[in-house]
């Protein structure tokens, strides 16, 4: 693609100016993170004094048995990879049946499904409580407190938007490869895995990267689903116990946003890599 | 799939998700709106039995004030968002699907404020408006900037934007990525073609690039619809639906968003069921927008 | 990697230890760290697994919400912190009567329905007009003559006259903002409920439940909060969290701060050395020389909870054990409720309020008889409007005695 010399020049500088008054507030977190929490109001912009106490910071989170860093961060990549895992099969696999069977039974259950996305958290968030308890009581499965309930809650939670965004993008892949696939003798789940699941990486990686980034960062449902204080904890409820009193620990919560983002921008930058390559894969078929 | 009308396949691949749907939405949905039929408190008053008192918590819903404020100005609040994500986001989208050296670098940075939290990105642009900004204004030698009257979450209209501004920094990046994608889809023949007959780069705009992503622009449209309608965690911890204004002749929160107004009412009054009756409302409402959005976005399409 | 996970995930569910132990929530996160200290400690000695919960501050929750939680998940802790009459009720049937505990007659400031004691006072907590003794002096502002309107009327012009000298932004720190509406519907509403009456006379508070207003009592009122507005940092006052606020005061730029003892911490940590103590609000023309105090929180214990005797105990030790003195008042830095208790917090703030209370001069802390919803969404509006002089002290009176005729059932 061809542009003018200039042209390009000038959307770069322009590029990097949103690029830096994007990230400005991360520096004043940067910046605030070494400082101790009174200086930070009353001197917001100034550089910190010393920078070291970053590391000191960051190792007083570490080991605070309050928060738990290591078991909580541990807990967090159990929940979020199995969550985001059942997510991308089972939505992928939905939406492809219900993309590809046109009846009126499939098209309801799937604005039922997209319906549900409007659903304010609030209505459910305790009658979800009451339920799991019931559950509990009568057939003892225990999904409160547990990591099975907290999947399960993300799967339900989720699957509406990841079925939304997959749907749109199957209808776009062509029937003649299925039938193809069907005429050389396939399985309808061997037509799926084999063929449809691979074509659909650009969309499995942005739906892995939405969903990972909402169930990472969660607090509400966590909160309720495993409660403060108790075995299970994830990272988000783990840095709440930062936010303390009505002193906000601007030293600690600026740390613990550092410590718990570091590992979503790593994953953002492989996957954007690679939804780029199948970008342009796609296009090019 | 021609077989039968139902194949099996169909209710094989269905099954788990439509497990997980009626286990974690389905029945907790109907068991809150149920509860918003009774006078349910989650709590263990003295001599209270959970018991039906019908439409009594949607009446009191009509008497007070605060909750037509907050519908109002949530419709008020999405539709400013909805023009600020999109504009926004679709222009961030154009930027960097150009032939950039920092492609990826600037993709990543645009992406970055949706990485953070809702409740903690709120803290941070509070202390950013309410101490860098005026400290920046000193520095500058604009004293007005410090200055108590213009803080920009003193007054409800300006903490109003102040909110637009924090969720379009926080959903621009997000609702990029959706852009990137539909552009890039476009075949790159037509651009060429395009600019081989010598349009304009706004041409090209107008007559290839905004058609070609008109189905990026449905899902778009309703994703911000939905979030600006539904947002809580950013107004608690930017304004908690402060400061306070005058309506109807009383005092009340002025920038109290339809979610905080529930949550306020169901855990700040004691009043879940209350909560739970204006949850239902909100609902409705929302659903039936969204219907309406999406019907016309639909319409659109087709005329493709 | 999928399996070491798996491992992880087994070994740690598998460890579950689900001993009978007890679950303490409250409401209090600054004392987390020494309350959990003191907790494992006495976890040791008598072999009970005791778990902290503290929630509250800029965590997005309050005590309120998790424990509704807790309640719906079936997952209520045995101690839980309640803050008056309005939570109480709210908890009503679950908790647990406590008239029969030793502690009882070692202290007066129980929580007690009917009679019945049903909470335990976790600390004694007192709040004034702090002031920069040192400022004070320099300025001549005798401390002695903040008791009234009139006297702090003269102090404040004096002090602000002299703002440059004393280094200050302004005379006054104060917070009205919306998520300060503590500060002002819950605590200075104290002023026109209590001040100068004699400890526990409620017939202010009855009034006014019973939609009657002595206007005159809240004209003085209004004068108060006139010139406590007038005379405070603007930027604080709107938009100011507790931080700043408190901060202020702390790194030397107020000569005035509205808020309680339970800032000593903060005071420790922004190493304010200057002399401070209490002085009264001075919200009517009438001479006023107390401070509010009281015990604003309770420990309850859950009445169905399975270690009644373990979470009694607890309780028990944290007044007659060494250890636990030590934890309340010389950790925590709370000022004891219990008689029995010889050690006192070193904090200045603290020393302040026990000065007060042992010549008994002090007025009841009387807001929780008005329920959180009517502070919290029809008085704080009311303040906040009248902080960012959206409205007149006239239309203050007004929307303020419109709020309280409302009140009339």
């Amino acid at each position: 693609m061809k542009q003018k010399k200039s042209g390009l020049v000038a959307f770069e500088a322009l590029a990097v100016v949103l690029f830096v008054a994007f990230l400005f507030p991360f520096l004043i977190v940067l910046v605030n993170a070494a400082k101790a929490p009174f200086e930070i109001t009353q001197n917001p912009l100034s550089f910190p004094t010393e920078w070291g106490k970053i590391l000191a910071n960051i190792g007083t989170i570490w080991t605070s048995s309050n928060v738990r860093y290591g078991s909580s961060f541990l807990s967090s990549v159990l929940i979020t990879s199995l969550s985001l895992i059942f997510l991308n099969l089972l939505s992928s696999q939905a939406a492809w049946v219900l993309v590809r069977t046109k009846t009126k039974l499939s098209s309801g259950i799937f604005i039922l499904f997209v319906a549900a996305m409007v659903i304010p958290f609030q209505i459910v968030m305790f009658p979800l409580l009451t339920w799991f308890r019931e559950i509990a009581n009568v057939t003892g499965i225990r999904l409160l407190r547990s990591y099975a309930g907290i999947i399960v809650a993300y799967i339900g939670f989720g699957m509406s938007q990841s079925i939304f965004m997959f749907h749109g993008f199957i209808k776009s892949i062509p029937l003649e490869l299925e039938e193809a696939a069907i005429i050389d003798g396939c399985k309808p789940w061997e037509t799926f895995y084999k063929i449809i699941f691979p074509i659909l990486k650009p969309i499995h990686a942005t739906v892995l990267v939405l969903n990972g980034i909402w169930i990472w960062n969660d607090y509400l449902l966590p909160l309720l689903v495993l409660g403060k204080g108790n075995r299970i904890m994830t990272i988000p409820l783990a840095v709440s116990n930062f936010a303390g009193a009505y002193v906000k620990q601007w030293d600690l919560i600026m740390t613990a946003i550092l410590m718990a983002m570091i590992p979503i921008v790593v994953l953002f930058l492989f996957a954007q890599k690679y939804i780029i390559k199948g970008m342009v894969a796609g296009s090019i078929k | 799939m021609k077989k039968a009308k139902h194949p099996a396949i169909f209710w094989i691949f269905l099954l788990p998700v439509l497990f997980a749907f009626s286990l974690v939405i389905v029945v907790p949905f109907l068991l809150g709106v149920w509860y918003s039929f009774t006078n349910w408190s989650a709590t263990a008053r003295l001599g209270e039995t959970l018991r039906f008192i019908g439409l009594e918590n949607y009446a009191k819903i009509l008497k007070d004030p605060s909750f037509a404020y907050s519908f109002l100005l949530t419709v008020v609040y999405t539709i400013f968002n909805m023009v600020a994500i999109n504009v926004a986001s679709f222009s961030l989208a154009m930027l960097v699907t150009r032939s950039l050296k920092g492609k990826n670098v600037y993709r990543a940075g645009f992406f970055v404020p949706n990485l953070i939290g809702g409740l903690i990105l709120g803290y941070v642009w509070q202390f950013v408006f309410n101490n860098a900004v005026p400290s920046i204004g000193t520095a500058l030698g604009l004293a007005s900037w410090a200055q108590a009257e213009n803080l920009v979450l003193g007054k409800s209209v300006s903490a109003l934007i102040a909110l637009v501004i924090v969720s379009t920094w926080q959903y621009a990046g997000y609702i990029m990525v959706i852009y990137v994608a539909a552009i890039e889809n476009i075949p790159q023949e037509l651009i060429e073609a395009a600019q081989i007959d010598g349009a304009s780069p706004l041409r090209r705009l107008f007559a290839i690039t905004l058609p070609m992503t008109r189905q990026a622009f449905t899902i778009t449209l309703f994703l911000t619809l939905v979030n600006s309608f539904k947002q809580f965690d950013v107004n608690v911890s930017l304004t908690a639906g402060g400061p306070a204004t005058m309506f109807a002749g009383q005092p009340i929160l002025g920038t109290q968003l339809l979610a905080l107004n529930i949550y306020n009412q169901g855990f700040r009054s004691n009043d879940m069921a209350g909560g739970q009756a204006r949850a239902v409302v909100f609902f409705l409402v929302l659903t039936l927008v969204s219907i309406i959005q999406v019907s016309i976005n639909k319409k659109r399409e087709i005329e493709l | 990697m999928k399996k070491l996970l798996l491992a992880i995930a087994v070994a740690v569910i598998g460890t579950a230890a689900f001993a009978q132990g007890i679950t303490l929530a409250q409401g209090k996160p600054e004392i987390d760290a020494v309350l959990k200290a003191y907790a494992e400690a006495w976890s040791t000695a008598n072999k009970i697994p005791v778990t902290i919960k503290s929630v509250g501050g800029s965590s997005g929750t309050d005590l309120g919400t998790q424990l509704k939680a807790d309640l719906a998940a079936g997952d209520m802790p045995d101690i839980f912190g309640i803050n008056g009459l309005e939570d109480y009720k709210e908890w009503a049937a679950l908790v647990a009567d406590l008239s029969g505990e030793g502690w009882v007659k070692n202290t007066s400031v129980a929580f007690k329905v009917d009679g019945k004691v049903f909470g335990f006072p976790v600390a004694v907590e007192g709040w004034g007009m702090a002031y920069n003794a040192d400022m004070l002096k320099k300025v001549g502002v005798d401390p002695k003559t903040l008791v009234n309107y009139a006297g702090y009327k003269a102090a404040f012009e004096k002090l602000d006259k002299a703002k440059a000298t004393l280094g200050i932004k302004s005379v006054v720190s104060m917070a009205a903002a919306i998520d300060m509406g503590w500060v002002t519907a819950h605590h200075n509403f104290n002023s026109l409920l209590s001040n100068g009456l004699k400890y526990g006379d409620l017939s202010v508070v009855n009034s006014l439940l019973a939609g009657k207003v002595d206007a005159k009592r809240l004209s003085e009122y209004a004068d108060w909060v006139e010139l406590l507005f007038k005379y405070a940092d603007k930027a604080v006052l709107t938009t100011g969290n507790y931080d700043s606020q408190v901060g202020a005061f702390a790194t030397g730029q107020a000569a005035f701060l509205h808020q309680g003892n339970w800032t000593d911490p903060n005071m420790t940590q922004a190493n304010a050395t200057f002399k401070m103590a209490f002085a009264p609000h001075g919200s009517m023309a009438a001479k006023t020389d107390g401070i509010f105090v009281a015990a604003p929180s309770f420990y309850v214990i859950n009445k169905n909870s399975k270690s009644i005797a373990a979470a009694k105990k607890f309780l028990n030790d944290l007044v007659y054990t060494e250890a636990g003195n030590k934890y309340m008042v010389v950790d925590a830095g709370m000022i004891p409720a219990f008689s029995n208790v010889k050690l006192n917090p070193t904090g200045q703030l603290s020393k302040s309020v026990q000065e007060y209370a042992a010549s008994g001069k002090i007025y009841s802390w009387s807001q929780y008889y008005f329920t959180g919803d009517f502070r919290d969404k029809t008085l704080a509006p009311i303040y906040n409007q009248f902080a960012t002089g959206s409205i007149t002290k006239k239309q203050f009176v007004d929307l303020m005695t419109k709020a309280f005729v409302s009140l009339k059932k």
